[in-house]
């Protein structure tokens, strides 16, 4: 027993030392976010946007002199590789983690930050990743709360659908976004007839499709990934399904339309504005310089998202003029005025929730693009 | 009515994919008593490689004669690798102990998944829509052109199959190997060859599987060999290891068995019911449901 | 052989025994990754290196272990240390239930039943079944571990949990070699007829290692709950089962050479990080050439107590 205290002691403060030795050199900053796996294209956006933000802060001198260093860890948007991302990126002595893109991932890593106190940003919609009361946590996206009252208003009083059937798969994304998009059409007076559930990367969801079917739905409501979407509304129309297809934000991505093919043409998408349709010059700023590192532009907002989460910290550290995550915490979540973001202004509630929500619906055109059709 | 009719077409349709990877596994069984656990892999990269020869040799040509040499040439670069994987990793070890084999088979999965990785990259990749989006609605039925395809191309391909087994002299040495690969080899059959031959027709069955699946779902995965692979290999079983026939009425069942499951019981319970019934099946009939019954080797 | 064993075994336990205190937290947690992996590896070597049955779902059970540690500590708030208990019972009685009607099955069957029984235990976990494994997600938020209201968070406490742990396998390992009931294996691994024939009852035998086995292995699940402080699905996939199968063949059934496979599988990745897309390539090709060039496994087990002489030389193998 005497030994192990002993132990305890000698790492402790070989830990604290190195930890001391790591603040003098850089600030480090982790990615967590699904680099591969069927999340790949939004993972590698995330990492190309928080090293295209950290080489601009460098170039203008770092964040009080000091430079950042990016060590990114794939978790593969799964629950268990996050977990192990966490302790690794702890380990490493990382101040502050970016990501991940979905909210499992999310929540599997943040007891680790918040026990090690390093500042977590995620664009996670799940309500229950700021139910915890975790202070190391910040949304940089809007709670699924937020977005199924936009679909609801949406289907129940714009477009006035008589039966709607609700799709998740199980994710703590999709579970919560669907939960509380049936109970908001309920709210508005509308009718679900079904709330079915699929498993993530299954492929073959015409079972599914088929029982949906003989209940002659108005609309599909898809709360998932967009690998599972795309695919959904290509079935779903080679059922001869005539039901519109309304996905949920997480559908917000170029695969959507690929996976769906000519069955694309005339599926609604439920998102915060899409990246060109940013009116903010930092937004046309950070767009430009994207697409000129990397010859493409992000995948999605979601990349856009998280950046936003990174200026914030950095703001907040250069604000209180301090490293200390408890005190940037505690800034930015009490800023008066907010900063002006990519995807608009920044500011966070008490419980590191985004504040103030803008949702648009699209309509995927025939050449795959987007145009908007509703907005809030 | 119309449910039940719908999720029998959708069930035909994945079951003939299955079928036909069944083949693939239950012809190296019943010759070499090996579980090839490659073969799923192989069906996957398959996939891969006709995508590649869409994009690049053809230029993304979408007429019918493309279609063609993208499933002849898959074909054929698969029947290779089949061979190759046969001669490199399964000969060396024929007269070891049966689990240096599995070991082998498992190992050779592996490189063959990653493989395909470390070439087309982690992410999903998608398939062109190669063949039109054409369905008919026949009385509340709703089938499309691709299913049809699916369905008669495999049909075609297990009935070429069976009749080459049963009715030609190659045939008939598959059949002895399977029997008594000694034996055989004292009447004179090149049992090397029975074996090669094994590896192409698997392996080009399992290529066209591998299409299949990119055209019908278009999202192809790296890993998506396992999933495909392990349904195939229960269909196999189902139908009795080592059976012909049997990989085709496996196939077949499993592809309905699941579609049913997935529609009237819960979609999200269908592997582990799919296994249940494996499970079963192999407690009350080992020998599976067409399979005769053997007594247990020792 | 022998020399180096007595040698080895105090070399090896000095080493592990002061490896954590030179090791930074990074490579802490490589170790314990290590420990757990060995003793998965280990359990599994009771069931299909000293029994001989083709299981490949050992997954299955340390999963178990890890999900019942899990659920009993974040939703019913038991201390880690206590869950221990029902973290090995529980997995140990459902190896017995589940191999009882399946032992008599065939090689290749055994192994598919067992892929099977994988399959399902994870559907079981990410379907959510009773409300209490969270789905795909898993648990979070796992306590650490506390001795006499002392909460030992540090990676070290673990790390000598764990290791006392492998210790406790190695030492039952011993012992079952040297017992009655190891022999009865060694001669039904040998040659089965033979050995109902010399009025061996195989049946219980079977089943006694099926049940060994998966209660080892839900105690290193366990380990595995608290040193990620989560448990997740996809940690307990049927890819698991295989890495651990394939551990186990490669390095001959033998401690040294479970060791080395578990080194080479899960520590060498992290040594050379630059390589780690390549890691399943690599060691899928290892996996080939290591049968091919040593079909019975890089270090076969010899078995101690029978003079070598009469050891007779089987081909089959299985």
């Amino acid at each position: 027993m005497k030994r192990t205290f002993r132990n305890i002691l000698l790492t402790l403060c070989a830990v604290a030392m190195m930890a001391g030795l790591s603040w003098a050199e850089t600030l480090k900053v982790g990615v967590q976010a699904p680099i591969t796996g069927s999340y790949a294209n939004e993972g590698q956006g995330i990492e190309n946007a928080v090293r295209l933000l950290a080489a601009q802060i460098n170039a203008d001198g770092g964040v009080m002199g000091k430079q950042i260093e990016v060590i990114p860890c794939d978790d593969q948007g799964t629950a268990m590789a996050a977990a192990i991302c966490a302790k690794e990126l702890v380990n490493k002595g990382v101040s502050m983690v970016i990501g991940s893109y979905t909210s499992t991932a999310a929540e599997a890593a943040q007891k680790t930050y918040f026990d090690a106190k390093v500042l977590q940003t995620s664009d996670g919609t799940a309500d229950g990743l700021t139910e915890k009361g975790y202070w190391t946590f910040l949304r940089n996206s809007f709670p699924n709360s937020a977005e199924a009252v936009f679909a609801a208003n949406y289907m129940v009083n714009v477009k006035a659908y008589k039966n709607i059937a609700v799709i998740s798969d199980f994710s703590s994304y999709a579970t919560g976004l669907a939960e509380s998009t049936v109970a908001e059409i309920k709210k508005a007076g509308g009718n679900v007839i079904t709330y079915a559930k699929i498993k993530a990367d299954s492929q073959n969801f015409t079972p599914v499709l088929t029982n949906i079917k003989s209940k002659n739905p108005d609309a599909i409501f898809f709360a998932g990934y967009y690998s599972d979407g795309g695919q959904l509304r290509a079935q779903q129309v080679a059922l001869g399904i005539k039901a519109d297809f309304i996905g949920g934000d997480a559908n917000d991505n170029p695969d959507f339309a690929k996976l769906a093919g000519s069955a694309a043409k005339g599926a609604f998408i439920i998102n915060v504005p899409s990246p060109e349709l940013l009116p903010y010059d930092v937004a046309k700023d950070f767009l430009k310089n994207y697409e000129a590192t990397y010859g493409m532009l992000p995948p999605s907002i979601w990349t856009l998202m998280n950046a936003d989460g990174m200026r914030a910290i950095v703001h907040g550290m250069e604000q209180t003029k301090s490293f200390d995550t408890k005190k940037v915490a505690d800034y930015l979540m009490s800023m008066e005025k907010p900063l002006p973001g990519i995807t608009g202004p920044l500011q966070f509630a008490k419980d590191g929730n985004r504040i103030g929500s803008s949702y648009m619906t699209f309509e995927i055109q025939g050449d795959n693009s987007y145009k908007v059709v509703h907005a809030q | 009515m119309d449910i039940f009719l719908q999720q029998l077409a959708n069930g035909l349709t994945i079951g003939s994919i299955y079928a036909l990877v069944a083949l693939g596994y239950t012809m190296v069984y019943g010759v070499m008593k090996l579980i090839n656990f490659a073969h799923g892999d192989m069906v996957a990269a398959s996939a891969f490689v006709g995508l590649t020869i869409y994009t690049q040799v053809l230029g993304q040509s979408t007429s019918l004669i493309a279609v063609v040499i993208i499933f002849l040439l898959s074909a054929v670069a698969m029947a290779c690798v089949g061979v190759l994987l046969e001669r490199l990793a399964y000969r060396p070890l024929r007269q070891a102990p049966r689990l240096s084999a599995v070991v082998s088979a498992l190992g050779a999965s592996l490189m063959i998944q990653n493989g395909i990785m470390l070439i087309w990259g982690p992410q999903m990749r998608i398939f062109p829509e190669l063949i039109p989006q054409i369905y008919w609605d026949l009385g509340g039925v709703v089938v499309s052109l691709i299913q049809v395809i699916i369905l008669a191309l495999s049909l075609i391909l297990m009935v070429a199959l069976y009749l080459f087994v049963e009715k030609t002299r190659m045939g008939a040495a598959i059949r002895a190997s399977a029997i008594d690969q000694d034996a055989s080899r004292l009447m004179g059959i090149n049992v090397d060859k029975v074996i090669a031959l094994i590896f192409i027709i698997g392996s080009s069955l399992g290529a066209v599987a591998g299409l299949f699946i990119g055209l019908y779902y278009r999202g192809i995965t790296f890993n998506m060999g396992w999933q495909y692979g392990l349904y195939a290999f229960v269909a196999a079983i189902l139908g009795g290891i080592g059976n012909i026939p049997g990989a085709m009425f496996g196939g077949m069942l499993l592809g309905l068995f699941q579609a049913f499951i997935a529609g009237y019981v819960s979609s999200t319970w269908a592997d582990a019911f799919t296994f249940i019934l494996l499970i079963l099946i192999l407690i009350v009939r080992p020998t599976g449901l067409l399979g005769e019954r053997v007594a247990e080797k020792v | 052989m022998k020399n180096l064993e007595q040698f080895g075994f105090p070399v090896f336990l000095i080493v592990m025994a002061i490896l954590p205190n030179v090791l930074n937290s990074r490579w802490q947690a490589v170790a314990i990754t290590f420990l757990i992996f060995t003793v998965v590896a280990l359990s599994q070597d009771i069931i299909l290196g000293k029994a001989g049955m083709f299981n490949m779902g050992q997954a299955l059970f340390f999963g178990m272990g890890a999900y019942i540690t899990a659920i009993l500590n974040a939703k019913f708030g038991w201390p880690i240390l206590a869950t221990i208990p029902v973290a090995i019972l529980l997995p140990a009685l459902f190896g017995i239930l589940l191999s009882g009607p399946i032992i008599h099955l065939r090689g290749d069957y055994l192994l598919v039943v067992t892929i099977g029984f994988n399959i399902v235990f994870v559907q079981v976990v990410q379907n959510n079944l009773g409300g209490v494994t969270g789905g795909p997600n898993g648990i979070f938020g796992l306590d650490s571990i506390s001795l006499m209201g002392t909460q030992l968070s540090s990676q070290i406490a673990v790390y000598y949990f764990a290791l006392a742990v492998l210790l406790l396998t190695l030492g039952i390992m011993r012992n079952l070699e040297k017992s009655k009931a190891g022999r009865a294996l060694h001669y039904l691994r040998e040659d089965q007829l033979a050995a109902e024939s010399i009025g061996i009852n195989t049946r219980a035998y079977k089943i006694f290692a099926f049940g060994l086995g998966a209660g080892i292995a839900g105690l290193a699940g366990t380990i595995f709950a608290t040193q990620y402080s989560a448990v997740s699905p996809e940690a307990f996939e049927f890819l698991q089962s295989v890495l651990f199968f394939s551990i186990v063949l490669i390095g001959g059934s033998s401690i040294p050479g479970i060791f080395l496979g578990v080194f080479v599988m899960f520590v060498l990745p992290e040594v050379f990080k630059e390589f780690a897309t390549w890691r399943f390539f690599i060691f899928g090709f290892a996996m080939i050439l290591a049968m091919i060039l040593r079909p019975r496994g890089i270090w076969p087990a010899t078995f101690g107590k029978i003079p070598k002489f009469l050891i007779k030389e089987s081909n089959n193998g299985a």
